[in-house]
């Protein structure tokens, strides 16, 4: 079982410092919460992760392999998938379009044979068709296969997101902000879908202000505050923890119930 | 204009196209053959361009830098070292493809109008370099009485047979365009051209594809202007000069970028304007430049190009209007 961890690792930005001396485990089979007030270091953490950022110390490993060195396409090609919290498509490009492009990396046939149109590639291409469809079927989104990316409503987006980073068949996907700017419909299914995952064997890394929807999926929890982890565990002894309270639950209501 | 229109468009344009190559030599004069096998090879550039910029996203200026390679490569390797003009042109697309993956890579590191500038200083290069090098290329004399193309006793010195040739030669490099474009290749490369960060999250190797688009691009440049310097029989720095370079992106940006029948219109436009705006005489070049500004203002996206984000005037027109009109 494919383990992503994150082990002492800083990343400054200038002067300040955005992660600090991180531990984090993700492993699949798992859903791993991770919350924080706005500019904890949440998002710094995800582009960490997935090749965008470098650290500036400590290490960041996929079943021991080094991730430190390797740029977010390597990354991805390990079984490390992403969303972005923007949820931008990718326009000019229809919906069916969008989602098998996130398949390429389990496109084989050579230049030559995709030139020729050998039936080897051929195959392939109708093969993974095939998947698209099921995805596209699993999102609600195949009525609207033929449409232009850019012409779906915000939520469909968020799902058209989460559908293009699946498509590769991760082993873990990291998910940043899946739930922000969905009606409740949509986060009930959000919720729907994130556990199927892990029940697929994935590993799920979750990071939201949505507190409720964090709490209430995640098997494991990580909580930051101003670059450093405040508290981790299981979601109920988190809950209890006193300086989350204090910087969080208690300290900025408001903030979590607004998003 | 949606999507499935402007595909039944496209289609129509392709037959249309089609019945006109192969009705012309029927009841066409020689000059419009000529004008047409131009289009052919121009056509050729263009999708290599279309390639590069239409699918990859690239702005690259390289085009002429390929099409010199191809066409002196053509003409020194029949002239003096009197290889088979065929073996000529293999050969010179080799070469094209070597300088392309050599110089690709450290150039497609560059983003946008880095890439744009470091690609210009190669086509201003190419200028200047041919007609300098006068002792390889004899400089602004340029070099004459390249062999003409044949197989077994057809030679296409004949303009008709050389006519069909070119035209054949668009077919197959369209067919192969479209090929690529509806492949897993095709659809990489666009997402790179629209969100280069996204493509990289999908595991696809920007770099490695950006390289491909541009030998790939590099192969088709040459050939045609391997095919060019054949149909005249002639080199020179001007074919490769500055202006050509804008003549190509105008072909691509006014057929329509990232369609099929775009680079054809687009070069045919280009080819005949000239004839068509003769009669203006001096007035010619003023009124083929507002014509192009209008047409670009209109459709942004080109003739038969996808709808682009940025309103184009035909959009925009009637809301400028409206808020500028005194309401009733």
């Amino acid at each position: 079982m494919s383990v992503l961890t994150m082990t002492a690792t800083t990343k400054t930005f200038g002067g300040l410092t955005a992660v600090s001396e991180l531990d984090l485990r993700i492993e699949q089979g798992e859903i791993h919460g991770l919350i924080g007030p706005n500019g904890a270091g949440k998002s710094t953490t995800i582009g960490l992760l997935s090749g965008f950022l470098r650290p500036t110390s400590g290490s960041i490993t996929f079943d021991q392999r080094d991730l430190t060195r390797l740029d977010p396409s390597a990354i991805a090609r390990l079984g490390i998938s992403r969303t972005f919290q923007q949820a931008t498509p990718l326009v000019g490009l229809s919906v069916f379009e969008n989602v098998i492009v996130g398949m390429h990396t389990r496109f084989h046939a050579s230049l030559g044979a995709v030139a020729l149109r050998l039936p080897s590639a051929t195959r392939e291409a109708r093969a993974l068709t095939v998947s698209v469809e099921t995805i596209l079927a699993r999102f609600d989104l195949g009525m609207l296969a033929e449409t232009d990316a850019k012409n779906l409503t915000f939520g469909q987006l968020r799902f058209l997101e989460i559908a293009r980073a699946l498509a590769m068949d991760p082993q873990i996907i990291l998910l940043d902000e899946p739930a922000a700017g969905l009606n409740e419909p949509e986060r009930q299914r959000l919720a729907g879908v994130v556990r199927e995952l892990r029940d697929r064997g994935m590993g799920v890394l979750l990071v939201d202000h949505d507190v409720p929807l964090v709490f209430g999926l995640c098997d494991r929890m990580t909580v930051m505050n101003f670059g450093s982890v405040i508290a981790s565990g299981k979601p109920e002894d988190v809950r209890a923890d006193a300086a989350v309270v204090e910087a969080y639950l208690g300290g900025e209501p408001a903030k979590g119930a607004a998003r | 204009m949606t999507e499935a229109l402007r595909r039944r468009v496209e289609r129509l344009t392709l037959a249309a196209i089609v019945v006109v190559v192969v009705l012309a030599p029927l009841g066409g004069s020689r000059l419009l053959l000529y004008s047409l096998t131009i289009t052919a090879i121009y056509a050729i550039v263009t999708i290599a361009l279309n390639v590069v910029l239409g699918l990859a996203g690239q702005v690259s200026f390289a085009q002429t830098t390929f099409m010199a390679i191809g066409g002196y490569g053509s003409a020194l390797l029949t002239t003096r070292a009197h290889l088979n003009p065929w073996l000529a042109l293999v050969v010179a697309a080799l070469v094209a493809l070597v300088v392309a993956l050599g110089v690709g890579p450290p150039l497609l590191r560059l983003r946008g109008h880095y890439l744009a500038m470091a690609t210009f200083a190669l086509a201003l290069g190419t200028d200047s370099f041919v007609g300098a090098a006068t002792p390889l290329t004899n400089g602004s004399m340029g070099i004459s009485g390249i062999p003409p193309l044949a197989i077994g006793s057809l030679s296409f010195a004949d303009p008709l047979a050389f006519y069909v040739l070119s035209w054949v030669a668009c077919a197959i490099t369209l067919g192969f365009f479209a090929t690529l474009a509806t492949s897993y290749v095709g659809r990489a490369w666009r997402a790179i051209a629209t969100g280069q960060d996204i493509a990289a999250t999908l595991g696809i190797r920007l770099l490695q594809y950006k390289v491909l688009a541009f030998a790939i691009g590099a192969i088709m440049a040459s050939i045609a202007g391997s095919l060019y310097a054949e149909f005249t029989s002639f080199v020179g720095p001007d074919l490769y000069d500055i202006s050509i370079v804008v003549n190509i992106f105008l072909m691509l940006f006014i057929g329509g970028r990232g369609s099929y029948a775009g680079p054809l219109i687009g070069a045919a436009l280009l080819t005949f304007a000239p004839e068509v705006l003769s009669g203006f005489e001096k007035a010619q070049n003023l009124i083929f430049f507002i014509l192009l500004l209008v047409l670009l203002l209109l459709w942004p996206g080109g003739l038969l190009g996808r709808s682009q984000d940025a309103g184009s005037m035909a959009d925009m027109l009637p809301l400028w209007l409206q808020r500028r009109l005194p309401s009733r």
